[in-house]
C-alpha cells in the first residue's frame, strides 16, 4: 500500500485498488473501484471537520455531479472545489472571497465624478468583503451584491476587458524585455569574441614584420604602440557617442518632467459656436427631393460613407444660423424684440436643401 | 484708380516679401514681414497665367475655405491681395512640419508626444467637420508646426464642403499613401471617414517613423491596404464590391498590429485600429476620437512647447544631439549604419531584433559602470 505510506493513513479506506492487501475487508481483488457507501467516505475522504478534502474523495464524491457534503448536507459540485495553497483555511477562505469580490467590483478612479464617491465605493466594497469572510448577514450581502451587480453590469464588463487587455500587454512587454536580454547578452559575446580575434591578429602581425621586414625590434614595438593607441582611440571615441546619446535621452526625460507639466487632455478647446442649441436633429427626415439619394439602390452610397443626415444637420444648422440675423432695413425697429434669443428649431418634418 | 484697387493697394503695402523659399506647380512662397509690427508671415504667390483656364482651383479652394476657418489647429489666412496679375495668399508662418520633424533621426519621439500630435491633428480636424468642410489632403507634410508647438493643419488647395445629396465627388484626392480604401474603389459619394483614415496612417508613421501605408501605384496600394489589414469581407464592408471602380485584389489575412507596434499601448491599438475600420460609416469620427481613453490616459499628453522641434539655433540639447550624430548622419532609415540617437529610442520602442538593439544596450551597459 504505497500510498498508506505517503499520506500517514488516513487515505486507508480508497486505496484499495492496489488489491495488495489482505488486512481492508473492503477490498476485493479484482475490483478497482471503490463503491461510495458512508463508510468509505469516513474511513477515508474526510480528514477533519474544517472542511479539507483529500484529492480522491473529491473525485468520488462529486463526479456524478453535484451532490450533498457527507458532513454539513450543503450541496457541492466538484468544480467548486481548488487545491489549497494556505496552511490556514480562514485565510484561504478570505483569499477566495476577495478574488471573486475583485471581479464583481471592478470600478477605478475614472469611473467616478470625485475622489469622494470613489472612496465611498471602496467602503461599500469592503464592507461586503466584511460580512462574506466573516459569515455575518449573508443573504442580505448577496442581495446587495446582486443589486450592484445588475446597476453596474456593462462598466464591470468593460473594466473586466480592460483588465485583461492589460494583462496581455503586460506579458508582452515582459516577453519583449526578455528577447532583449538575450540580445544584449549575445551582443557583449560578440565583442568580447572581436576583441580576442584583433589582440591575436596583431601578435600574428608583430611575428611577420619581425620576420620578414627589415624594422628592427625597437620600430615594430613603436609600431605595435601606435596601433594600440589608435585602437584605444576609437574605442573611445564610440564609447563618448554612446555617452552622449544617453546623456541626450536622460537630459530630453528629466526636461520633460521639470518644466511646465503636462495638463489631461481636454477633448474640445475651442468655444465655437454652433448653434447646437437651437436644433434638435431626428433620426430620419421626408425628404422628397432626394429619394432616390435616400434609397440608394446600388449601394454605393453607403458603401462609400455618405451620410444623408449631415446634408440635413446642414441644411438645418443654415437655417438657424440666420434666425438672429436682423434683416439691415427700414423696418429694423418692427423686427426686432419679435425674432430673438432662444427661437428653437425641432427640426421640421420637411427639409428644403437651405445650401444647395 | 478705382476703389478696389485702392483698397488693393492699401492691403498690399502692409506686407513685405523678404526671400523666396519654395515653389510648388502653381505657387511660390515667400518669406515676408508685416511692415507694421514686424510679425513673419508667409506669402504665397499663384501663378494666374499657369493655367489656361484662369485661376486655378486649389487656390480659390484655399480662399474659399481658409477665409473662413479659425481655430487654433487650422492655419489662419491673414490677408488676400494681388499685384499685377498675380494673387497673393498671406497666411501665418510657421516653422517646420510634421514630415521634417518625422524624418530627423536626431529627435526621440515620447509617447506622449505622439498623444499630443494626434490630439492636436484631430482637434483641427474636428473644426473643419463641425463646418462641413472636408480636407481631402491630410499627410504629415501637410500639418505644419508653429514655433510654439502648436501643429496647424494646412494646404486647404483640396478641400471642398461636404456635398449636397446625390452631387458626386471626385475621388482623385488624397495623396496615395494616406487614401482609404473606398477612394481607391472610385467611390463618388463620401464622407468625413475619408479624412480619418488619412489621421490614422499619420497615427502610425508617428509610431514607426515610415510611412505605414507605402503603395507604389492605386492599385499596389490596395494590396498595400489589405495585406496589412486583411482584405475585406462583405460583411465587415457592406457593399464595396459594388463600387465603381472595384477590383479584387487577392486575399490576405489581417496581420496582428500589436506585431508591429509592438510598444503601443491597448488603449492605443484600440484606437489606431478604429481609424482603420473599412466601412466608413463606422470608422471613428474626429469628435469620437477625441474622447477615447487612448488621450485620457497616462501619461498625459506632451504640452506643445515642449514638443520636439528641429531648432535652427544651437541650444544646448541640438548640439549634444548633432555630437552624437555628426559622423553618422545617414540618408534615411534603410542605412544600416550603427544606430544614430534617435534610432536608439525607435529600436527600442519596436524592437526590431538587429545587432543595433545589442550595441544600444552595450552603451547602457558601459554606461553604469561609471
Amino acid at each position: 500500500m504505497a500510498t498508506k505510506t505517503n499520506i500517514g493513513g488516513w487515505l486507508r479506506g480508497t486505496t484499495v485498488r492496489k488489491g495488495g492487501s489482505n488486512s481492508n475487508p473492503r477490498s476485493t481483488a479484482g475490483t478497482p473501484v471503490v463503491q461510495s457507501t458512508s463508510t468509505t467516505i469516513f474511513g477515508g475522504g474526510v480528514k477533519d471537520p474544517s472542511g479539507r478534502v483529500s484529492e480522491f474523495s473529491v473525485h468520488r464524491l462529486f463526479t456524478l455531479g453535484p451532490a450533498p457534503c457527507p458532513i454539513c448536507q450543503k450541496t457541492l459540485r466538484k468544480l467548486a472545489f481548488t487545491p489549497q495553497t494556505f496552511e490556514d483555511l480562514q485565510v484561504e477562505k478570505e483569499v477566495a472571497i476577495r478574488r471573486r469580490i475583485a471581479k464583481e467590483f471592478n470600478k477605478r478612479r475614472e469611473d467616478f465624478p470625485d475622489l469622494r464617491s470613489y472612496n465611498d465605493y471602496l467602503e461599500e466594497v469592503e464592507d461586503i468583503t466584511f460580512n462574506l469572510i466573516n459569515g455575518t448577514e449573508i443573504e442580505r450581502t448577496e442581495e446587495r451584491i446582486a443589486e450592484l451587480r445588475r446597476a453596474s453590469a456593462q462598466l464591470t464588463s468593460a473594466n473586466a476587458a480592460r483588465e485583461l487587455e492589460y494583462a496581455a500587454s503586460l506579458q508582452a512587454a515582459e516577453e519583449a524585455e526578455k528577447l532583449a536580454r538575450q540580445q544584449r547578452a549575445l551582443q557583449a559575446q560578440k565583442e568580447e569574441e572581436e576583441e580576442r580575434e584583433e589582440r591575436e591578429r596583431e601578435r600574428m602581425k608583430v611575428i611577420e614584420l619581425l620576420e620578414r621586414s627589415e624594422m628592427s625590434e625597437e620600430q615594430v614595438k613603436k609600431e605595435v604602440e601606435r596601433w594600440r593607441r589608435e585602437r584605444e582611440k576609437k574605442r573611445l571615441a564610440e564609447q563618448r557617442r554612446q555617452q552622449q546619446a544617453a546623456k541626450t535621452l536622460r537630459n530630453r526625460a528629466a526636461a520633460q518632467s521639470q518644466m511646465l507639466p503636462d495638463t489631461p487632455h481636454v477633448p474640445l478647446q475651442d468655444d465655437y459656436y454652433a448653434w447646437q442649441d437651437k436644433y434638435t436633429m431626428l433620426p430620419t427626415y421626408i425628404d422628397p427631393s432626394h429619394g432616390a439619394v435616400m434609397q440608394d439602390r446600388e449601394g454605393i452610397m453607403r458603401a462609400g460613407g455618405y451620410r444623408i443626415e449631415e446634408a440635413w444637420e446642414r441644411a438645418i444648422r443654415s437655417a438657424v444660423a440666420g434666425l438672429d440675423v436682423m434683416p439691415i432695413d427700414d423696418e429694423e425697429d418692427q423686427w426686432n424684440g419679435t425674432l430673438g434669443e432662444g427661437v428653437t428649431v425641432e427640426g421640421a418634418g420637411n427639409v428644403v436643401a437651405a445650401s444647395a | 484708380m478705382d476703389a478696389v484697387e485702392k483698397a488693393n493697394l492699401e492691403r498690399q503695402k502692409r506686407w513685405a516679401k523678404e526671400r523666396k523659399v519654395g515653389e510648388g506647380t502653381y505657387a511660390v512662397v515667400y518669406q515676408g514681414r508685416e511692415v507694421g509690427t514686424g510679425r513673419k508671415v508667409a506669402i504665397k504667390k499663384i501663378k494666374v497665367g499657369a493655367m489656361k483656364d484662369g485661376l486655378d482651383m486649389s487656390a480659390i479652394r484655399e480662399v474659399k475655405y481658409l477665409r473662413e476657418l479659425e481655430h487654433q489647429n487650422v492655419i489662419s489666412l491673414l490677408d488676400v491681395f494681388s499685384s499685377k496679375t498675380n494673387l497673393n495668399l498671406v497666411l501665418e508662418w510657421l516653422e517646420t512640419d510634421l514630415e521634417m520633424i518625422i524624418k530627423n533621426h536626431s529627435l526621440v519621439f515620447l509617447p506622449a508626444d505622439i498623444k499630443s500630435w494626434i490630439a492636436m491633428t484631430l482637434r483641427g480636424l474636428e473644426f473643419c467637420h463641425r463646418n462641413f468642410i472636408l480636407h481631402r489632403d491630410l499627410k504629415p507634410n501637410n500639418l505644419l508646426i508653429a514655433a510654439d508647438g502648436q501643429l496647424k493643419i494646412a494646404d486647404f488647395g483640396l478641400a471642398r464642403d461636404f456635398a449636397d445629396p446625390g452631387y458626386k465627388m471626385t475621388c482623385q484626392v488624397i495623396t496615395r499613401w494616406y487614401r482609404p480604401p473606398e477612394l481607391l474603389f472610385g467611390c463618388r459619394y463620401y464622407s468625413t471617414a475619408v479624412d480619418m483614415w488619412s489621421v490614422g496612417c499619420i497615427f502610425a508613421e508617428l509610431m514607426l517613423r515610415t510611412p505605414y501605408l507605402p503603395g507604389e501605384s492605386d492599385m499596389d496600394q490596395l494590396k498595400t491596404i489589405f495585406r496589412a489589414l486583411g482584405t475585406p469581407t462583405e460583411e465587415e464592408w457592406p457593399g464595396h464590391t459594388k463600387l465603381p471602380d472595384y477590383v479584387p485584389v487577392g486575399q490576405f489575412t489581417k496581420s496582428s498590429m500589436r506585431d508591429l507596434f509592438t510598444a503601443a499601448t491597448a488603449d492605443c491599438l484600440n484606437l489606431l485600429s478604429k481609424f482603420f475600420i473599412y466601412e466608413p460609416r463606422k470608422r471613428i469620427s474626429a469628435r469620437d476620437a477625441l474622447h477615447h481613453p487612448y488621450f485620457f490616459a497616462l501619461p498625459n499628453p506632451t504640452h506643445p512647447s515642449k514638443l520636439p522641434k528641429i531648432s535652427t539655433q544651437p541650444s544646448s540639447r541640438t548640439l549634444e544631439e548633432v555630437d552624437g550624430n555628426v559622423d553618422l548622419d545617414s540618408p534615411g532609415p534603410a542605412v544600416k549604419a550603427p544606430a544614430p540617437v534617435p534610432n536608439r529610442l525607435k529600436r527600442k520602442l519596436s524592437s526590431v531584433s538587429s545587432n543595433q538593439d545589442g550595441r544600444e544596450t552595450y552603451a547602457r551597459r558601459l554606461d553604469f559602470s561609471q
